[in-house]
């Protein structure tokens, strides 16, 4: 995870836009190669929107081929009440720049079906490729969109009802008469969030500072949705000094050094080119090879790292851009089928010595030690505990080959 | 395949967007956006638009920061460009020609309606000149100009006392509606859907079926009083001027249905503390009076009228101009009261004016009956007025801008339509640059015409 801390909301903000504009351009989108961006209302978000339409009004960003997804929108309220999701962006980002409305995606809190309009909605970010980078607010609970604590992070688009605390602090919008404030939400889910290459969560003021402490240095909980970003290779917060009060006084340190070193070294903390451009240099055919060579296994590397939340929640994986241009089945069964019938696979047996050759490619759940690490036999034989013992007991371990943690 | 839509639109919808502007909204300058349709010639709801049709404007215009005003509208002019509403041509299509002329001109000037105004005349002229002078907007053509709401007929049933440039000898009194009917012709009177007395609902008063939007009388001469509501029934305005009502009769006017008065101060009695006159309505509570015992009454009474003022500099003490603003801000209408000879060079005018030969002189914007050293009029525009106004008042640019906007559309009965930046109103808007200068008294607020639109097209551009 990225994080950045800066002096006060204003350039706080103004370091999100600026990602976000180098993202669009160095991405350089076409119409039949968008760039996909996931959008969050409310008052975090509206410095960021100022300065993109600055952006934009200077001639610095275009938003011609830019396809947005927002995260969220209120049930039944009509679509153009000031209060709405679908008016929030038009007055604050969609009115000013050179967006089509065609691209503009925004949950219909008024759909006779609301369940279909989710899964309507999850299609269409599948369709649209996957959103290339989702802009998050947190809430000062810690909730990302309108996933509440308690939410599963595992959860996708659905309908949510909101809290009471929820619907009391939203009911200044609503002349304070609590009957008029919506009861329910349709919200992108966690996992939804996390299937986008890239998460940028921009945190302001001393109200969120419990929420960031619990988000960046504690771990993954369900009732802090947003630390569920620790689960995603290519996330990034941006917070004010406000945010921080809650921090220890090493983590802030911390990530000021990490972001001042690389400075130092000119190194940006940057992601992988492939993510950072999309499947620009894909040729036109897309045509899918029928033998793919192993090294593009897409295995935890610097340069094609792969979500690990989507093992762990068993979902579909975030798709790196090669998988845009494989529309036909994305998934990992083929390297798996190429990796089974590798020749220098070995079958263990009991009595197979552990040698640095024998190891899996990927020694996820091997029984190991660092005596096995070492090569010699005879340095493994003495330094593992009870070797007979643990040999005898458990065979299949050692005998059935994994690759990736998962059998084959 | 995903696939991002292009944002140039093949077709063209005729949207533009202005930006980067100040719109005037109520009392305030609000920097927004606003929408038009040159199609529709309505102002959009843009949000809708988007979000529904998948509209984007085919072009952009960035305002640079400078006010979005509604079209001005104007309720006292008598002509303009040396063409003068109340002088019959030999050959009547010469006058329509001359009009349409007048119309497109006007429009330059940030005039985008106007009522033409028709000052005392004999019955044969009216019955001539009225049908060109009604409503002109219903073909919505932008470069027609400014548009006729309606004509305004000053007269004939004036109080000779207060005739001004009007000639006393076409003056009349009305003791019937069979008298109105006899002077103006019952053709631009009575709308042929006319029904009974019953009032028309707010939204119906501006009936495009009569040429006649409003008349100006003094209630206290003959029956007058007494036919204002036969007139209000048939969508007519009616406005106290040209009159020595007292406050009582005046007050009178007002509960019988009269909604405005005609260039208040000039031509009527001045303020006295005993018998404040018809300015003395200004002053009354707008709360209905519980003493009263018929409700109708009490309903009616408690609105004040709205007063037209001719803040040319000339006409008005800046002092009278702000005490009347205070008096009753939400009623004041900024109008000119111009003579054709706005837009001439000075000299001397011929002035027809019912029977003889009389000369108007033109200095400046000066205007005066040759030999008689009354005010005939003035040769001024609405924009001076306003720069007047500012300069003489404390009143805010919006606030200046709403007597010649939404207050006079309130008046007028196209609130809504007229006068106003919301969605769903004409597209009629002036586009105005800011200017302060250094004045013999302090600082001085002006406001400069650069863009008018009309319908939702720019028709005129500062060069």
């Amino acid at each position: 995870m990225r994080f950045f801390i800066r002096d006060d909301a204003a350039a706080a903000s103004a370091h999100v836009a600026s990602y976000i504009v180098d993202r669009i351009n160095h991405f350089a989108p076409t119409p039949a190669h968008p760039f996909v961006l996931g959008l969050p209302t409310g008052s975090t978000p509206l410095g960021v929107y100022k300065a993109l339409v600055e952006k934009y009004k200077a001639g610095v960003v275009s938003f011609e081929n830019v396809v947005t997804f927002n995260m969220d929108e209120y049930i039944g309220i009509p679509r153009d009440h000031p209060e709405s999701y679908h008016s929030f962006m038009w007055k604050h980002f969609f009115s000013h720049v050179n967006i089509h409305p065609s691209n503009v995606h925004i949950l219909n809190g008024n759909a006779p079906n609301l369940e279909a309009e989710c899964v309507e909605y999850e299609a269409k970010i599948q369709a649209a490729g996957g959103i290339d980078l989702f802009l998050a607010g947190m809430g000062e609970d810690g909730h990302i969109a309108f996933n509440e604590p308690g939410s599963s992070l595992a959860s996708r688009t659905r309908v949510k009802t909101l809290a009471y605390g929820t619907i009391l602090a939203n009911s200044r919008f609503f002349n304070n008469d609590l009957d008029k404030v919506p009861k329910m939400a349709l919200t992108v889910g966690v996992q939804t969030v996390l299937e986008a290459r890239e998460v940028v969560v921009l945190a302001l003021g001393a109200r969120k500072a419990l929420a960031l402490q619990r988000c960046v240095e504690q771990g993954v909980n369900h009732m802090w949705t947003l630390s569920a970003l620790h689960l995603h290779p290519h996330s990034m917060i941006v917070c004010d000094e406000d945010a921080t009060l809650e921090l220890q006084v090493k983590t802030v340190k911390y990530f000021k050094d990490i972001e001042q070193v690389a400075r130092a070294q000119g190194f940006e903390q940057i992601l992988p080119s492939k993510v950072r451009t999309g499947p620009a240099t894909v040729p036109a055919t897309a045509v899918v090879p029928t033998t793919i060579v192993t090294d593009e296994f897409p295995a935890p590397t610097i340069h094609s790292p792969q979500p690990t939340t989507s093992r762990l929640l068993r979902a579909t994986p975030a798709t790196e851009y090669p998988l845009r241009s494989r529309s036909p089945s994305p998934d990992l069964t083929t390297p798996r089928h190429l990796l089974r019938a590798t020749p220098s696979e070995t079958e263990y047996t009991q009595d197979t010595e552990y040698t640095a050759d024998s190891r899996s490619t990927t020694p996820d759940f091997m029984p190991d030690s660092m005596a096995s690490r070492t090569g010699d036999p005879a340095l493994l034989r003495r330094m593992t505990p009870n070797p007979e013992r643990q040999r005898s007991k458990s065979p299949a371990l050692v005998a059935v080959p994994r690759a990736n943690g998962i059998r084959v | 395949m995903p696939s991002a839509v292009r944002s140039a639109s093949p077709r063209h919808n005729g949207i533009t967007k202005l930006t980067n502007c100040r719109l005037v909204r109520g009392d305030d300058l609000v920097w927004d956006d606003v929408w038009v349709s040159s199609a529709t010639g309505k102002i959009i709801r843009s949000q809708s638009a988007f979000y529904d049709e998948l509209i984007m404007p085919d072009e952009v215009i960035d305002l640079g920061g400078r006010i979005v005003s509604p079209g001005f509208i104007e309720c006292q002019l008598n002509g303009a460009y040396g063409f003068n509403f109340s002088t019959a041509t030999d050959d009547m299509a010469q006058y329509g020609k001359q009009l349409r002329d007048l119309n497109k001109k006007l429009a330059q000037t940030g005039v985008t309606s106007y009522i033409p105004t028709v000052t005392s005349q004999t019955s044969d002229l009216y019955k001539k000149v009225l049908p060109y002078l009604g409503p002109s907007g219903s073909s919505r053509r932008p470069h027609d100009g400014a548009e006729s709401l309606g004509a305004h007929v000053e007269g004939p049933f004036l109080n000779p006392t207060k005739n001004g440039v009007h000639n006393p000898s076409v003056l009349r009194v009305a003791s019937s509606f069979a008298d109105l009917e006899e002077m103006y012709g019952a053709a631009n009177l009575t709308p042929p859907s006319f029904q009974g007395s019953k009032p028309p609902t707010s939204g119906s008063s501006s009936s495009p079926e009569i040429p006649i939007k409003m008349i100006t009388a003094a209630p206290e001469l003959g029956a007058m009083t007494d036919l204002i509501p036969a007139l209000t029934a048939r969508g007519i305005l009616v406005s106290i001027g040209h009159s020595e009502a007292t406050y009582e009769e005046a007050s009178a006017a007002v509960s019988a249905g009269a909604t405005m008065i005609t260039h208040l101060f000039n031509a009527m009695r001045p303020l006295h503390h005993r018998n404040p006159g018809i300015f003395g309505v200004l002053g009354a509570t707008e709360q209905p009076h519980h003493s009263h015992s018929q409700p109708d009454q009490a309903e009616q009474k408690k609105k004040r009228p709205y007063f037209g003022l001719i803040a040319d500099g000339i006409h008005l003490h800046p002092a009278t101009i702000k005490i009347a603003w205070h008096a009753h801000p939400a009623g004041l209408i900024l109008v000119t009261d111009a003579m054709h000879m706005v837009g001439l060079p000075d000299g001397r005018y011929p002035w027809t004016n019912g029977e003889g030969e009389h000369y108007i002189v033109k200095k400046g914007s000066v205007l005066e009956l040759e030999g008689t050293g009354v005010i005939a009029g003035s040769s001024t525009t609405l924009t001076t007025c306003l720069t007047n106004f500012l300069a003489a008042t404390d009143a805010t640019i919006p606030q200046a801008l709403r007597a010649v906007t939404a207050t006079p559309a309130a008046m007028l009965g196209v609130a809504g339509i007229k006068g106003c930046l919301d969605a769903g109103a004409d597209a009629d808007l002036v586009v105005l640059s800011e200017h302060e200068t250094d004045g013999e008294v302090g600082r001085r607020r002006e406001l400069v015409v650069d863009e008018v639109w009309k319908f939702g097209v720019r028709v005129f551009e500062r060069s």
